[in-house]
């Protein structure tokens, strides 16, 4: 009973990616033969897609029908066939990918054999990106499937630009900086960028069409202030303290001793009216001015701090407005993919 | 324009603060303590006068003009009073931020001539001063009589000024001042050739006075 399970589910993951490629089916054979896979009957859905072969199918149907060849021999563990008949569906759709997740492992390794046996360049991917001319690149990256000279070209109408060429295998990442050999920016306008595989006779290409534009590079603007730096208040108010009436008895102080100081003895004590009134005075403004909210005064050290912080704006001032100089005279530089990977 | 109108207006003036004040002026209230020869030799007075003040960048020019009216005071030795009139003034620059150096002249006439001595002098000294609160300042100086004259003759080797002042914004323009000042002077003289003696001259001055800034 659970072998009989097991063999269920796994039919059901082998019959399952070619669910959608039934539905999408226009000729009845190709449609039979989906209904007798779905319904295990194998030997007749290779009779079936052999028809369907033989009539006359779109590509993407004909590719189907290899598909459910591959997985049908795939369940019949006839491997050998299967990997041909994979081989059929990726030369017809190299974009053709099997979920490892949904596929059982027998057709999944049947296809990935299939690939490693034929030349082909898949996955061909250009990123959208925006830079500033001479000072950025475009990704670019592919598949080659077997070990094979590749060139890279971007073909426009403006120019034909070599972007790289080697001996790769596996996945191949290039940055196109997008120059011509003179160093200037490629003219705008739609290029195809095309890869050539060569292994011997084999050959293979693959082409992503982008569209170059050309614009103005962003000025930036001057700064008023420098991240993580503030202006800080140039006056401070001190804190309240005896100073005040300190500073009014040490002066006055200091005349009182003055004044007994320098009296002549032989002109007795001298009147201390004068002395008891404007030192009273300034006593008692400096109990006042104790109690009173001192007066603000300049903060010398915050000061000098704004004076550095006004000099380092205005010499970032300076660097922005070379740099805008220099940046009125570049060309932003914008690369979009226009549609998806057409295969030759 | 009317009296009326011009009392109201000069008091708004007054009232408004000053941007920049490097001019003050304003009428003085003085009383005064006057001893000469000996200490049986005394006087008191008050009057009335008038300052000026004005600075320009480390430079700062100060004068006061005082009229005196002195009497004996009970117990004295003298018998009638004298006026004197009195001139102070000094230019200081500032050497830092809470002190100058100053020179000037003392002069001060008596009327009668010879009820009292009329001095004439130059001041060199230095001063101290310090904001003790906003708009209020305390003054400290001290002052070298130097070259001092006598209308009586004689001289004096030792002549020495002290002052304390305060400065108090009350509103505005309008300012509080009073200053406190004493001076002695080890004066000797030889009355007909027959040997010099002591004669020291002894005044402190109290002025009290209102002041406005421009």
């Amino acid at each position: 009973m659970s072998r009989y399970l097991a063999a269920v589910v796994l039919l059901a993951g082998l019959a399952h990616p070619a669910v959608g490629a039934a539905q999408a089916a226009q000729n009845a054979t190709l449609r039979r033969a989906q209904q007798a896979y779905d319904n295990l009957e194998y030997r007749q859905v290779l009779t079936l897609a052999r028809a369907a072969l033989r009539e006359r199918l779109t590509g993407a149907e004909r590719a189907r029908a290899y598909e459910l060849l591959g997985f049908t021999y795939g369940a019949m563990d006839s491997i050998l066939k299967a990997v041909d008949a994979f081989k059929q569906v990726v030369l017809l759709d190299p974009e053709r990918q099997l979920d490892p997740n949904r596929v059982s492992p027998k057709a999944y390794s049947a296809f990935d054999v299939a690939l490693r046996q034929v030349l082909l360049v898949r996955q061909l991917r250009v990123d959208s990106v925006s830079f500033v001319g001479g000072q950025g690149a475009v990704p670019v990256r592919f598949t080659v499937t077997q070990p094979a000279r590749v060139v890279a070209r971007a073909i426009g109408s403006g120019a034909t630009v070599v972007i790289d060429s080697g001996a790769w295998n596996g996945q191949v990442n290039l940055r196109w900086p997008a120059r011509l050999p003179g160093g200037d920016p490629v003219p705008a306008g739609t290029y195809t960028l095309v890869v050539d595989a060569r292994l011997g006779q084999n050959t293979f290409s693959a082409s992503q069409p982008i569209r170059v534009s050309h614009g103005r590079v962003d000025t930036l603007p001057s700064v008023t202030s420098l991240p993580g730096y503030q202006f800080l208040p140039e006056t401070e108010i001190p804190p309240q303290s005896w100073r005040p009436v300190g500073l009014a008895f040490l002066y006055t102080g200091g005349a009182l001793v003055g004044t007994l100081g320098l009296e002549s003895s032989s002109l007795g004590s001298s009147s201390k009216r004068e002395l008891g009134l404007v030192g009273g005075a300034a006593l008692v403004t400096g109990f006042v001015m104790m109690l009173r909210k001192p007066a603000a005064r300049p903060a010398q050290a915050n000061i000098l701090y704004n004076h550095l912080l006004r000099d380092q704006i205005a010499r970032r001032n300076q660097d922005i407005a070379k740099e805008n100089v220099a940046r009125r005279q570049q060309v932003q530089v914008t690369v979009a993919p226009v549609s998806p990977v057409t295969p030759k | 324009m009317t009296r009326a109108a011009l009392g109201p207006l000069l008091l708004a003036l007054a009232l408004r603060p000053a941007a920049g004040q490097l001019v003050a002026v304003g009428p003085q209230f003085v009383l005064a303590d006057y001893r000469e020869v000996a200490s049986g030799l005394r006087y008191r007075g008050n009057g009335f006068g008038g300052a000026l003040w004005a600075r320009r960048n480390r430079f700062s020019v100060e004068a006061a003009v005082v009229r005196l009216s002195f009497d004996p005071v009970a117990g004295s030795a003298a018998d009638s009073g004298f006026t004197a009139t009195q001139v102070d003034a000094w230019v200081a620059y500032d050497v830092a931020a809470y002190a100058s150096i100053e020179v000037g002249v003392l002069h001060r006439s008596v009327d009668p001539e010879f009820d009292a001595q009329s001095v004439g002098a130059l001041r060199v000294g230095a001063r101290s001063f310090y904001q003790i609160g906003p708009g209020a300042t305390v003054v400290f100086r001290a002052n070298y009589l130097a070259a001092p004259k006598f209308s009586g003759g004689g001289h004096a080797a030792v002549s020495l000024d002290l002052g304390l002042g305060l400065d108090v914004r009350l509103a505005g323009r309008l300012h509080g001042t009073a200053t406190y000042a004493f001076n002695r002077m080890n004066r000797r003289t030889n009355p007909g050739g027959t040997g010099e003696i002591d004669a020291p001259i002894q005044e402190t001055v109290a002025r009290l006075g209102l002041a406005l800034g421009f």
